[in-house]
């Protein structure tokens, strides 16, 4: 495949299973090595920051020492870290869980840790792997509106996989659609939707049309 | 109080009825002795005993700490690299293939007969789980958190730290606690061979035909191992409670 | 089959299974010179059917015969009086070694005159809960000497350390010991005044009394055996080599021949009553047993 992906985008990349999207992210992210192929970066290096399917919190820490991580693995001394870790939490909506311990929280709070993390470290390029898949639809609703938000005010790049059409159609301002083998793109769309994205958007008849449009693109082959 | 109590109840049941069954002769004293018999003897031996005791507890603490230090070393070792692993590893299960009955003699000639033996053979017997426990704790780390920190460009040695040596914690603890009682298998063995501690008491109450003395002395060890045991499960507790399922109340 | 005939032939199959019944001889070591004559023994041919069970480091055999697990045992007459004392009602009825063969050993270059000056420097390694061990404690102290358990036979720590002693028996250890290129210096238990009949046959008393005639034919078949061993030990010597390879065929030539003076005597294997008395009288005033018991009680010359 070629893509390319522009600074401040949402992009949402869709697929049916097994297609190569994970193992796309994971070589964005550096993690995975790639096979004939490359990734080009402009700036060469800069932050990024990956959200998992599941929180993948560390069950000894606190919260707070759980949304610092990033920063103390960076380096960066505790003071500093504390107060932005705590900003970050706020942001989430999670300031008065900061002494408790994953275990004590609910899937939805865990992500939103998950999130605080990742953005900890005001990262210009965010991955997400499905990260909201595992929770129950009225949180994923609330953590989509919140993601958007945050993306919007941060002005960083997210590139989000996902299974679910509506929530790439509710998400991105742009979508990929990728062939079942080859890793090839089959769908690239600018969606044809609002930049202010409430939950108002979900009985919207606009919504329904670029779902309608993604998921023929989905059926197809 | 509560939590006692149950397994209370049988104890106080069979040491009855074993008090019963040899005073009407039911069982011979001189093959069971009655539970009455074992505690006279506890008494009338008492200073004996507990400088015994002393002895032997010293050596498997002692010997249980080693394998604790060494064991866990030898596993983050072991779990640095797959080919490292693969080479030295099967050497690691010779410490639970060996007998040690077989080569406490050995071990005499080595550090002679006294505290030196009797520390290496605690030692021998209780590091073999201390190693594979922690080693599968370290090679089970979530592969998600790995990448995590690889993202962030944390060195090995921080990974391990951080992340690896926390996560294996319960893993680790469960290898404690089995080899706290090995240790204490393993001093009273070497006792039998290096002569002193409660394993000296048991062979030569032994061979005096002194069942009610034997039977006193190895009480005493079963309550060394389970006061190891008990040491490990407070610990336990205590670093777990708060995040680990083992350790928090239903 | 009606009732009557049911209980006949039940009858008649307990006793035929009695009497063909599985004796079972256990030994207290693993097969050396010192049971050749067990091994000697024909006891098809005096009507028994008699299982040897070897034995080893701490084999129990006077709980053995106590608990049932074996009809005949090797004992030692101390540890059947001391049992008989707690209650286990054991019986001696033939006694291999008319006289103890245990010693202790030290290197001969120490120049020692008597068993007091093992004591006094270097290590022992000796069966604490003996009875002669608390003897020559209480005669001369273990101050000056280290005290470690027996090796059992092993001799290894005692050719590496020339201040090093252990217990043996006269006619064993000590061969293995030249052989290896130390001299020894023996002092017999016996030296201290000490002298229990060793290797000794014994069964319970509930055995004695239900069948008199199985043991008194079972002491005759030993006696036999020990008689045939006496003459010539070479073939029965290969048996228990083949059951024991730890000793090599040349050591159970030299041991059978060296433990002969211990066995000899007119009557093999009979006891006297006085040797009893004199050893429950040594270990009463050891504490071992807490009071005399007859003589009597302990044996039978069958």
């Amino acid at each position: 495949m070629d893509l390319t992906i522009d600074a401040g985008e949402f992009l949402a990349v869709l697929g049916p299973s097994g297609c190569g999207k994970s193992t796309l992210l994971r070589m964005i992210a550096r993690l995975s090595v790639t096979n004939g192929g490359r990734i080009v970066a402009e700036p060469e290096q800069f932050q990024t920051a990956f959200v998992f399917q599941d929180a993948h919190l560390l069950p000894w820490r606190t919260v707070l020492d759980n949304a610092a991580l990033p920063l103390e693995l960076l380096g960066i001394g505790r003071e500093e870290r504390y107060s932005k870790a705590r900003a970050m939490l706020a942001q989430v909506g999670l300031a008065e869980a900061e002494s408790r311990y994953p275990a004590q929280l609910s899937g939805g709070m865990r992500m939103r840790v998950s999130l605080a993390r990742a953005l900890v470290t005001e990262p210009r390029l965010l991955l997400m792997d499905e990260p909201f898949a595992a929770l129950d639809e009225i949180t994923r609703f609330h953590l989509e509106v919140q993601l958007r938000d945050l993306w919007q005010r941060r002005g960083m790049t997210v590139i989000f996989v996902t299974h679910s059409i509506s929530e790439a159609a509710f998400l991105a301002n742009r979508a990929v659609v990728m062939t079942r083998r080859k890793g090839g793109i089959k769908l690239d769309r600018r969606m044809d939707l609002p930049a202010q994205r409430t939950n108002d958007l979900r009985s919207d008849p606009r919504l329904g049309h670029e779902m309608k449009v993604l998921m023929e693109a989905m059926e197809e082959e | 109080m509560k939590k006692f109590l149950p397994p209370l109840i049988p104890l106080v049941v069979i040491t009855l009825a074993l008090e019963w069954m040899v005073r009407s002769a039911f069982v011979p004293g001189y093959l069971v002795p009655a539970p009455s018999a074992v505690i006279r003897a506890l008494f009338d031996s008492r200073d004996e005993l507990s400088a015994a005791m002393a002895k032997t507890s010293a050596a498997a603490v002692i010997g249980f700490a080693l394998s604790t230090f060494t064991g866990v070393a030898i596993a983050v070792l072991l779990s640095s690299s797959r080919a490292i692993q693969r080479s030295f590893y099967p050497y690691a299960v010779f410490f639970q293939t060996v007998p040690i009955i077989a080569i406490a003699p050995l071990l005499v000639i080595w550090f002679g007969y006294g505290m030196k033996t009797v520390i290496a053979s605690a030692f021998i017997v209780s590091i073999f789980p201390v190693i594979a426990n922690t080693l599968t704790g370290l090679l089970s780390t979530d592969p998600a958190l790995r990448d995590l920190f690889r993202l962030y460009g944390a060195s090995a040695g921080v990974t391990l730290v951080k992340l690896r040596f926390p996560a294996a914690l319960p893993q680790i603890l469960t290898g404690l606690r089995v080899a706290s009682g090995l240790a204490v298998i393993g001093a009273i063995v070497g006792e039998f061979i290096g002569g002193q501690g409660l394993g000296s008491v048991v062979d030569v109450a032994r061979t005096q035909q002194r069942v009610d003395k034997v039977f006193a002395a190895v009480l005493l060890a079963s309550l060394l191992g389970l006061a190891l045991f008990g040491v490990i499960n407070l610990i336990s507790a205590l670093t777990l409670r708060r995040w680990h399922a083992s350790e928090q109340a239903s | 089959m009606n009732r009557r005939t049911f209980l006949g032939a039940s009858a008649a199959l307990l006793a035929a299974c009695t009497r063909t019944a599985k004796i079972r001889l256990a030994l207290n070591w693993k097969p050396d010179p010192q049971f050749g004559g067990f091994y000697a023994a024909s006891y098809e041919g005096h009507g028994l059917g008699v299982e040897i069970l070897p034995g080893g480091a701490g084999t129990p055999t006077v709980q053995m015969i106590g608990a049932g697990s074996a009809e005949f045992g090797i004992v030692s007459a101390d540890e059947l009086v001391v049992a008989r004392s707690r209650g286990n009602d054991v019986v001696a009825l033939f006694a291999v070694f008319q006289n103890c063969p245990q010693g202790i050993m030290a290197h001969a270059s120490r120049h020692l005159e008597s068993i007091g000056d093992v004591l006094k420097e270097g290590t022992l390694a000796i069966q604490r809960g003996l009875p002669y061990a608390r003897i020559l404690e209480k005669k001369y102290g273990f101050d000056h000497v280290k005290v470690v358990p027996s090796p059992g036979g092993d001799i290894s720590a005692f050719l590496r350390d020339e201040k090093f002693a252990q217990q043996c028996f006269v006619m064993s250890e000590p061969l293995q010991a030249k052989h290896a290129g130390v001299d020894v210096k023996v002092f017999p238990v016996a030296d201290i005044g000490y002298n229990p009949y060793t290797t000794v046959l014994a069964t319970s008393g509930a055995q004695l009394k239900n069948d008199p005639d199985r043991a008194k034919t079972m002491v005759a078949a030993v006696r036999d055996g020990w008689q045939a061993y006496l003459n010539d030990p070479a073939p029965t010597n290969a048996k228990m080599h083949d059951l024991n390879p730890s000793m090599d065929a040349a050591a159970f030539a030299e041991v059978a021949g060296a433990q002969k003076p211990f066995i000899e005597t007119a009557e093999l294997g009979s006891m006297t009553a006085d040797r009893w008395t004199t050893l429950i009288g040594q270990l009463a005033e050891l504490g071992d047993i807490p009071r005399a018991m007859p003589a009597q009680d302990c044996f039978r010359n069958l």
